[in-house]
């Protein structure tokens, strides 16, 4: 009896495992495969069924917050399903939550891409996917689009540019941009008598100012081993015209034992990292934004973070009245920097339809039209790209003093004499190299000539 | 006479064929689930390890030619100052994993098997951090360590005025901060090893208290060489988690502050997805080297604590 049981179980073993197997070779394709709120992703309440008859585009972003987690989400699915019902007699435009958000949306794409396959069209959120995508040739070049539509290239602004690759070609626009200036707190800065930010000169404004914020006993600003550090660095990049050539070169430096890199750090060594102590720097890690708590806790005079973080003076301990925009200054006397980074947003894949490639790139003007741009300003999502956009206008149609706030830092960041990438963008995985040497910057365990041999090793390995 | 003999030969083969056909028909499904789930993944990063496989060939890895094929593990020791640091950094954890969490496991366990008062209490205390996430676990310590409000810094500065100690902050200390949010917690361990204890004959501990030995002979003659194969698999396990440590690394420190807390499972991800080049071939490559020091770290546990009958 034992026998015959152990031998039905071996037997019920093995045969679940081919079936197991069996039902693997059987599932469904991915053009069948229906989106369920199983797998993570939700499709739009409201969409209507699909016509049968008309093409059918599917567009996968990373909004999938509930409105109370994130007031944005909601508005950026409602113009998704705006655009649906406008074009619902010529196409089917079925817009997916992915639940992942945009790294998700990054990850799933590179297993897609492995199996030669790409979404219709995704909104990748910054997560750089055209490298790989365009190297296995899934991707929809939209340079042509671009050039034969002078609106559609003025809604793209700065991402033209930016995300023009070597060859020649873009894979990429965004309906938002990360701006990046910097935010002030007005109150600490006339408690110390530093001049104001929106008053600098140049980059000797920025040191007289910490001197005497440091000097009333006021941190100046905190900061951390990543992203604040980051921005600041790439601001006082954009000081004079051998830095800025300097840093444009970004990944593609052959060395970091340049002057202007050195002056660059040596800046950062003496006048930044070495201004705050010990307390107001850290690690640097994921979870790591005590340099943002403390700003809109008023215990520290600078934030540097980027034009989003309007939402961050509602209700604030600093303030809201207090908490202004700034941009960076440079070495030429008035002349202003921002750091506006298209990064990637929008990817269509190649190997769609005429008509499918069509309602994309309608799509993507749409989503970067001046109308659109409007709304992603005024609601507080963020920065648009769109050069068209009236921000003086735009500041008295809103209401909400963090919308306004918004709509004044963007228009900073616009009107700069200076746009440059962020340091990610510009330098790739040297990025993480760089802030790497922040700590020892700060404590003096590193000399600047150390970083750059040690940058130069890390060039050699690459 | 003769045929009874072949009879239960006969009898003998085919009892053994009967036996040997049970043990391959419950061995075949667990070895080719081995086969797809571990070998297979496996067998590609030994492979890919002599590819040059990225962004660039992202769907279709290349070999790299009998002339270069060692080429990513030449750059890897021999240009990457990075993958040596991590290396290093790796190879220290395993070694406080088994310098202080086994020996510490060891003394608890041993504490809470005496059974003293709040004994289960203890031990499920000793447990919590065991159960709940790494996420969690580096949150908490986040805010131990943070130089603003952290508990860590109020106590230096009580003993130190002033000195505003940044833990994770300060290469010289991160390493020391980020062991710390794992080293101590070996509840799990000690858990395996209570059970071990309890399962110990009390006879053997009647008999030698009778012939009079005190408590600390009993636990180093009796209890420590009858629990050494569970020390040898805490061992494994809590070197294993030393060489892999990832969730504390990514969510704490990033590995910096300059590289000082980067870790080999961190610098794997980093190389391979963490990059827009997402060099596959080199990540890989520092896996086969992961996987080595796994398995010698196993084997030369599993040699120092392997039972020897005639002990």
């Amino acid at each position: 009896m034992k026998k015959i049981l152990a031998l039905l179980l071996a037997s019920l073993l093995v045969i679940s495992l081919f079936a197991g197997c069996a039902k693997q070779t059987n599932a469904p394709s991915k053009q069948d495969e229906q989106p369920t709120a199983a797998d993570s992703k939700t499709e739009e309440p409201a969409q209507k069924p699909a016509d049968a008859e008309l093409p059918t585009v599917t567009f996968v972003h990373g909004y999938y917050h509930d409105e109370s987690e994130w007031p944005a989400a909601a508005q950026m699915r409602q113009i998704y399903q705006d655009f649906a019902e406008l074009h619902k007699d010529e196409f089917n435009f079925v817009a997916i939550a992915d639940e992942s958000g945009a790294e998700g949306i990054y990850d799933t794409a590179l297993n897609d891409i492995s199996g030669g396959n790409f979404y219709d069209i995704a909104d990748f959120g910054g997560w750089n996917i055209v490298p790989v995508a365009s190297a296995a040739g899934l991707i929809l070049d939209l340079k042509p689009y671009l050039d034969e539509d002078a609106a559609f290239k003025a809604g793209a602004g700065v991402c033209y540019d930016q995300n023009l690759t070597a060859d020649g070609k873009i894979y990429s626009v965004r309906e938002q941009i990360e701006a990046v200036g910097f935010w002030y707190n007005e109150a600490l800065f006339a408690q110390a008598g530093a001049k104001e930010p929106a008053a600098w000169d140049t980059w000797a404004d920025f040191e007289d100012a910490v001197s005497a914020l440091v000097d009333a006993g006021i941190t100046p600003f905190g900061l951390n081993a990543g992203w604040p550090t980051n921005i600041l660095t790439a601001g006082r990049f954009q000081a004079d015209a051998a830095t800025r050539a300097f840093y444009s070169r970004g990944a593609d430096v052959d060395s970091f034992d340049d002057p202007a890199f050195r002056e660059v750090m040596g800046f950062m060594q003496e006048n930044v990292l070495q201004k705050i102590d010990s307390a107001n720097f850290g690690p640097g890690g994921d979870d790591d934004e005590q340099y943002r708590n403390d700003f809109f806790d008023g215990k520290t005079a600078m934030l540097f973070n980027g034009v989003w973080d309007a939402g961050g003076s509602v209700d604030c301990a600093a303030g809201a009245e207090n908490i202004k925009p700034a941009n960076f200054p440079t070495n030429e006397p008035g002349k202003r920097a921002s750091l506006m980074s298209g990064g990637t947003g929008f990817v269509v894949s190649n190997s769609l339809t005429e008509a499918q490639t069509a309602a994309c790139i309608e799509f993507i003007k749409y989503m970067t039209s001046e109308e659109i741009a409007n709304k992603i300003i005024a609601y507080g999502i963020g920065m648009a790209p769109n050069t068209n956009v009236d921000y003086a206008t735009l500041i008295d149609t809103v209401d909400a003093p963090e919308a306004k706030l918004l709509v004044s830092a963007c228009q900073l960041c616009m009107a700069a004499d200076y746009q440059a990438l962020g340091l990610g963008n510009e330098f790739g995985d040297f990025e993480g190299e760089i802030q790497a040497k922040y700590a020892g910057l700060k404590d003096g365990s590193k000399t600047v000539d150390d970083v750059v041999s040690e940058l130069d090793a890390v060039i050699a390995a690459s | 006479m003769k045929a009874g003999t072949a009879e239960k030969t006969a009898a003998r083969m085919l009892g053994k064929h009967r036996k040997q056909g049970f043990i391959l028909a419950f061995l075949t499904p667990c070895t080719i689930l081995f086969l797809i789930v571990y070998a297979y993944p496996l067998i590609t990063i030994f492979v890919t390890s002599f590819c040059s496989w990225n962004y660039e060939n992202f769907t279709a890895p290349e070999f790299l030619g009998w002339e270069h094929l060692f080429d990513n593990y030449i750059k890897l020791f021999r240009y990457d100052a990075n993958f040596k640091m991590v290396l290093m950094n790796s190879l220290k954890w395993v070694a406080l994993t088994l310098l202080i969490q086994v020996p510490f496991t060891i003394l608890v366990a041993l504490t809470l098997s005496k059974k003293m008062r709040g004994w289960k209490f203890t031990r499920n205390m000793f447990l919590i951090p065991n159960i709940i996430s790494t996420a969690a676990i580096g949150l908490i310590f986040l805010n131990l360590y943070s130089p603003a409000r952290g508990v860590v810094t109020e106590i230096c500065n009580y003993i130190w005025p002033g000195s505003d100690v940044s833990v994770l902050s300060n290469s010289k200390y991160a390493f020391w901060g980020v062991t710390f949010t794992f080293v101590l917690f070996g509840g799990s361990n000690c858990l395996l090893l209570l059970t071990q204890i309890f399962s110990i004959d009390s006879g053997i501990y009647e008999a030698a208290r009778i012939a009079g030995a005190s408590d600390w002979q009993i636990d180093w003659h009796i209890t420590l060489p009858l629990l050494r194969p569970m020390i040898g698999t805490i061992s494994v396990m809590a070197a294993n988690y030393g060489l892999l440590l990832y969730n504390e690394i990514a969510l704490i420190t990033s590995g910096g502050p300059d590289n000082a807390t980067y870790s080999l499972s961190y610098y794997i991800y980093k190389t391979s997805l963490g990059s827009t080049k997402l060099n596959f071939a080199r990540g890989n490559t520092a896996g086969v080297i992961q996987f080595i020091l796994g398995i010698v770290i196993v084997c030369l546990i599993n040699r120092i604590f392997r039972s020897d009958t005639s002990d």
